[in-house]
């Protein structure tokens, strides 16, 4: 809760005008691979799309289809082959601002504790010592790791280490976050109290996620809307609003939903998985 | 729902207190049961190292091998608590020992910094790598004269030689230390907002630790070796200078006897830095 209180403090960018201009929008972007060497593999041929503001948006294509590739492209990590990425209405290739990043690996640094791996961001943003321990001690202790602070990475689990890296990307108040199957290395129970937990947070503090993941149940239980991406080049292959009308921080209750199946069977579907595998 | 959810959720329902103390005892046990491994072990190391004194002892004694040119144990022990009387051994295991430690900071700090430092530069890195395999494959010894002219017979020219004996392979593995880390990691940093300088400072360096270490603990006996062969070329005093004396004045129990006290510096200085390792990278150890 105090973590809203210093996010409307942060100033977000205006409230007005949110409806117009989206944190992201997608056009068009194209990706193609080894254009020096000749050997020419097209990874994403066309997608476009947007991600509102408050808005929980899921990728799910068929594994190879290229989705860690879409999320390096839209963070400025590759350049683009084609098509534009525009954050907060403004073009941009190069690393985006107010945006948090987070993969499958934790990639904690292991000879930090819990605590000065969430300051990382801080430090590079030159947040004074005194403020950015109290503000990871208020996220550690959000995210369910209070008593934690003080041990090293190899001493936590994987769904606490997976926590610590969650709290490192909000701390920096991301407006948006980027999530690439972060929960993929996870067992079913931690990962489903994870995406409660993540669900919660995000939710309440109006942040908008986009997220890349393989697992369908997870896409559809968590995000207001799913995007069904094609085979390698990737296109998009379907939009599903996910209207079920529950409390949409509770995981179990999206999957006890009437429509919740529908929606699984749907995308399964267009996956096209048992043709190819 | 929300029963459930506390049970399979948050990493420790119980107190956090209370599961620090179990891990603290939980630790103790382990690091009880450590020691009487390490005691163990300790224990083998000295057995074996009777056993083989012991040999040695009976061959020579038993005129199957020449003492003369062999040397035995109880002589080796003689030169030993003699060397111990006039002071040499302290002062040749002095010298070497400050001619080894200089040579060795000195060579660590050049190569460490340079291999790190060409992790910044991927361009200068390829210009200057074949010069780096070039430095690397001299023979150390050819060196040895030169560094006597242009250092002159005293500590200087040693130092240079263990410096020079030291300083490619601490360069080589605190590069590769540097290369090696996870590119995830540096887009991670990257879209944290840091810049080359960040990523140097809080990912390249701590994470080349390891590789630096792990060079060091190679190192010290490089940078002895380095030190001993500057003695061997010229010197008045040191362990290099001790066997060397020895050798050509055919005592051979006496050049074992300065090997001894070499090889157990070579050891002091190796357990040191363990210990140096152990008191900066905390973390790896859990």
């Amino acid at each position: 809760m105090v973590l809203m209180d210093q996010r409307s403090e942060a100033g977000r960018s205006p409230r007005a005008g949110q409806q117009a201009v989206p944190p992201l929008a997608v056009g068009h972007i194209r990706k193609v691979f080894g254009e020096d060497t000749g050997v020419i593999s097209e990874v994403i041929a066309d997608i476009s799309f947007s991600l509102g503001s408050g808005e929980i948006v899921s990728l799910v294509g068929p594994s190879g289809c290229g989705k860690s590739t879409l999320l390096n492209l839209l963070c400025g990590l590759l350049p683009l082959s084609g098509g534009q990425v525009a954050w907060y209405g403004k073009v941009t290739t190069g690393m985006p601002k107010r945006v948090g990043y987070m993969l499958q690996k934790d990639l904690l640094l292991p000879w930090r504790t819990a605590l000065h791996n969430v300051t990382l961001g801080l430090e590079i943003h030159d947040v004074p010592r005194g403020e950015r321990q109290t503000r990871a001690r208020q996220l550690l202790d959000t995210i369910g790791l209070a008593g934690f602070h003080d041990y090293y990475p190899s001493a936590l689990s994987g769904g606490m280490r997976q926590r610590v890296a969650l709290a490192r990307t909000l701390a920096n108040e991301p407006e948006v976050l980027l999530l690439d199957e972060p929960f993929a290395a996870l067992d079913f129970q931690t990962k489903l109290v994870l995406e409660n937990d993540m669900a919660r947070l995000i939710r309440s503090q109006k942040r908008s996620l986009l997220l890349i993941t393989h697992d369908i149940e997870e896409a559809v239980s968590l995000s207001d809307r799913v995007i069904v991406l094609t085979h390698r080049p990737a296109r998009i292959r379907a939009v599903h609003d996910i209207d079920i009308d529950v409390d949409r921080t509770d995981m179990m209750a999206a999957r006890e939903a009437p429509r919740f199946n529908e929606f699984i069977r749907a995308i399964w579907s267009e996956l096209e998985v048992r043709e190819r595998a | 729902m929300t029963i459930e959810r506390e049970a399979i959720g948050h990493p420790m329902p119980v107190s956090p207190n209370l599961d620090a103390q179990s891990a603290t005892s939980y630790r103790m046990r382990r690091m009880a049961r450590g020691m009487r491994g390490n005691l163990l072990i300790l224990a083998c190391q000295l057995g074996l190292l009777a056993i083989l004194l012991g040999l040695w002892e009976f061959a020579t004694a038993s005129v199957q091998l020449n003492a003369f040119l062999f040397g035995s144990a109880s002589a080796i022990w003689g030169f030993l608590v003699q060397m111990w009387r006039d002071g040499s051994l302290i002062n040749d295991t002095r010298v070497t020992g400050m001619e080894t430690l200089l040579g060795f900071v000195l060579g660590n700090v050049m190569g460490t910094l340079l291999g790190l430092a060409l992790w910044y530069s991927k361009f200068i890195s390829r210009v200057v790598q074949p010069f780096i395999v070039a430095l690397g494959s001299i023979p150390i010894i050819a060196l040895a004269p030169i560094c006597i002219i242009w250092f002159g017979t005293g500590l200087a020219s040693k130092v240079a030689m263990a410096t020079l004996s030291v300083v490619v392979v601490a360069l080589i593995t605190a590069y590769k230390g540097a290369m090696t880390v996870d590119p995830d990691q540096i887009n991670l940093m990257r879209t944290l907002g840091a810049s080359k300088g960040h990523i140097f400072r809080k990912l390249i360096v701590p994470a080349s630790v390891g590789d630096i270490f792990a060079g060091l603990k190679l190192t010290v006996g490089f940078a002895l070796i380095g030190a001993i062969i500057g003695e061997f070329m010229s010197s008045s005093e040191g362990l290099g200078h001790a066997i060397f004396k020895a050798g050509s004045l055919y005592i051979v129990p006496k050049v074992f006897a300065a090997l001894t006290v070499t090889i157990s510096l070579a050891l002091v200085l190796t357990y040191i830095v363990g210990k140096i390792e152990r008191l900066l990278t905390p973390w790896r150890q859990v």
